[in-house]
């Protein structure tokens, strides 16, 4: 055929270009675009040379020689690398008459995430991501205390906090397996931020008019797994499942503001946890919990300008088994103590940008009340109030970017026991704050 | 003994028809429409000749060739280094040649009163900072965007040659096929989209002008529009057999005219 004569008197100029630099393969395109627009080289003549330079750039530059899977559509790597300075004050609750210790601690601590997401064909995708520190509940590793190290001096472990395999058939349903992101709408009143759930997730989108949406999302979230030869309850899988609604209207001027409803619903099965690590963790029983929530926002764009937004943004939790949680699992009695079903959180946030580009900035300012028996320890954020329940009070978060891709962030919790002299492990906390100063750099 | 000698007739019939099987995977631009076309012209000169022809987007194209599954992958874009560098990996040798030239029309409504728009704003739409037709002198009314899925090369094409390879406004939906786009934006007054030249005559849409210039053959062959591009056939090395000769039947008169016919432009 022709294209052999071509091909070999091409092979004799794309080595010119070769062996004068390897590294140009990378560069050429503008350069034999210039020669198609001088009439140096044909458009064919111009493709079999692009073809041979990318070859010798995969044989000849160290990035060339990455072997991707001809499946994969996309393959992105992220990450981010986040220093802390953190100021904690703990009070525990004592019995009524005795006197309160505060302990106070100081702590630097660092976190680094590594997240690879892949695009495969037919609507098949898959990730992982790694992360310091083992909880769930917090990727943080403090500096100079490497776990099961005789040392503080010591070098620190990586774990995996993500891997899933993802499908998308179409536009309206989506589905994962495996340890993946947060699939619900909620806020950390209910699911810490930092806990990646594990089991299956599906969600099912309908497109109402040009924006609007409306989704119904679940979550089987297995929390432990038991080995099914033990007779009863110590022998059961313990899982969460969830059900959530999740309507989001877009509405006013260029349809730039929105209002998310999502009315939810999650209830274990009846089984045993033993082994749970959050910050403060419950191991028992997961009888009690029957939650229903209802969390949203309310966004009103350009409030003060191009740029800037107005949040009002909302959760709550309702336990309809609070009074088994309270009395029969945690053993509190109910002459003395009332169950304290409901968890809320109300808070505001104003905004300019994103969030992505230098000189964005937000604050956030919320109220949350936490009852006895509202919500379930091994889920709720480990930050506000250090994961206690029977606590009240706000969290104040404030965010700037110094860059595209560095931010420096503010937050601040002060809480108090909403019960008082209530010693209860999970609730045993008269007030408590918590400041973190953090340096944010993503890649 | 008749018997046996009229199967085994049968059966090198059969065998011969087989080996005239000509498989041809990729893009949707050129094989929803074009090839087809140039299949069947062929078909009837070359009776013995069968294809199969599956247009799934030009990523699968031009992975069939690099896993050995089609002797002719279609692609409406060049095959990424990293593509090239697989194909190398597996002693497959990717061998591009230019089909018929193409232009990236933006397409919207009948009705849009929306003419023309410029580079800027064909980005700053497709990748969601431009959300309202006022924006851009249209009337009030959120805009509908209508892309390619992520098999296509006409999706990555038209990220590098018109969004500066932002990604897409997460708003955007995203199409099997250029004619699904072109009846997306046919039925929805908002929506905007994009579709090679052979797709512009469709039912409900119109062309805009980009700072000027429409997609046709003088703009496209000059490079002046600026989403002119090349559409391919890949091969592992060079085609053999029926392969070599449908591709030269392409490149022939007969082949470029029937590509002018069906709304490419001519590499002559």
């Amino acid at each position: 055929m022709k294209f052999s004569l071509l091909k070999k008197s091409l092979g004799v100029t794309a080595s010119l270009f070769i062996s004068s630099a390897a590294l140009l393969a990378q560069d050429s395109g503008p350069l034999i675009d210039l020669l198609v627009k001088k009439g140096v080289v044909s458009d064919q003549e111009a493709e079999v040379l692009r073809v041979e330079l990318q070859k010798d750039f995969a044989v000849n530059s160290s990035a060339g020689k990455l072997n991707l899977s001809s499946s994969l559509s996309e393959f992105k790597l992220s990450g981010d690398i986040r220093m802390r300075h953190q100021i904690e004050t703990q009070a525990p609750s004592t019995a009524t008459g005795s006197s309160l210790v505060t302990n106070e601690r100081v702590r630097e601590r660092f976190r680094f995430r590594f997240n690879g997401d892949v695009l495969l064909q037919k609507g098949w995708g898959a990730g992982f991501a790694l992360e310091t520190g083992q909880a769930a509940d917090s990727g943080n590793q403090t500096f100079g205390g490497a776990a099961g190290s005789g040392s503080g001096n010591d070098d620190y472990s990586i774990f995996l906090a993500r891997a899933y395999v993802s499908y998308n058939p179409n536009l309206n349903w989506s589905f994962s397996a495996g340890k993946f992101k947060q699939p619900l709408y909620t806020t950390d009143l209910v699911w810490d931020a930092d806990i990646n759930p594990q089991g299956l997730t599906e969600t099912y989108k309908y497109f109402i008019g040009s924006k609007d949406t409306f989704e119904i999302r679940a979550l089987q979230n297995i929390m432990e797994d038991r080995n099914e030869s033990t007779v009863g309850l110590l022998g059961r899988d313990a899982w969460l499942f969830t059900q959530q609604a999740v309507y989001t209207h877009y509405f006013g001027k260029d349809l730039l503001n929105s209002v998310i409803l999502a009315p939810g619903f999650s209830k274990y099965n009846q089984a045993n946890i033993g082994f749970s690590a959050n910050e403060n963790t419950f191991n028992g029983p997961t009888r009690g919990l029957s939650i229903m929530t209802f969390a949203g926002e309310v966004n009103v764009a350009n409030v003060n300008g191009a740029g800037t937004a107005f949040k009002l943004y909302w959760d709550s939790a309702i336990n309809n088994d609070a009074d088994v949680r309270v009395n029969e699992v945690y053993g509190l009695s109910s002459t003395r103590w009332k169950s304290d079903r409901s968890a809320w959180l109300a808070g505001v946030g104003y905004s300019y940008g994103t969030g992505k580009v230098q000189g964005d900035y937000s604050a956030k300012l919320d109220y949350r009340s936490i009852g006895l028996g509202s919500l379930d320890v091994n889920t709720s954020d480990s930050d506000f109030a250090f994961g206690f329940l029977n606590q009240a009070g706000y969290k104040l978060a404030l965010s700037y970017n110094v860059t595209d891709f560095t931010n420096f962030n503010v937050t601040y919790f002060h809480t108090s026991d909403i019960q008082k002299n209530l010693t209860y492990s999970l609730a045993a906390r008269d007030h408590t704050q918590l400041l973190q100063l953090d340096l944010v750099v993503k890649f | 003994m008749k018997k046996f000698s009229l199967l085994l007739a049968v059966l090198a019939l059969v065998s011969t028809a087989s080996a005239q099987k000509l498989v041809i995977k990729g893009s949707d631009t050129l094989g929803a429409k074009l090839v087809p076309t140039l299949a069947e012209e062929y078909k009837a000169k070359n009776p013995a000749v069968s294809f199969e022809i599956a247009a799934e987007g030009s990523t699968t194209g031009i992975a069939a060739i690099i896993d050995g599954t089609a002797q002719i992958g279609m692609s409406s874009r060049r095959a990424k280094t990293t593509e090239v560098s697989a194909a190398q990996a597996k002693g497959v040798t990717m061998n591009p040649i230019i089909v018929a030239y193409d232009g990236i029309a933006i397409i919207v409504n009948a009705n849009c009163p929306v003419k023309n728009l410029t580079k800027r704003q064909v980005e700053q739409i497709f990748a969601g900072d431009i959300t309202d037709w006022s924006a851009v002198g249209g009337p009030a009314g959120k805009i509908s965007i209508y892309t390619r899925n992520t098999s296509s090369g006409t999706y990555s094409d038209f990220k590098d040659l018109a969004m500066k390879k932002r990604d897409y406004a997460s708003s955007s939906q995203k199409m099997a096929g250029n004619e699904q786009i072109t009846s997306e934006v046919g039925k929805n007054p908002n929506g905007i989209g994009y579709v090679g030249l052979a797709y512009i005559h469709d039912a409900g849409i119109k062309v805009v002008s980009i700072e000027g210039l429409v997609p046709d053959k003088a703009s496209v062959l000059s490079k002046k529009y600026p989403y002119a591009r090349p559409t391919f056939y890949y091969t592992n090395g060079d085609a053999t057999g029926e392969a070599a000769k449908f591709i030269e039947f392409t490149l022939s008169d007969e082949g470029q005219k029937i590509c002018e016919k069906i709304g490419f432009v001519s590499i002559r």
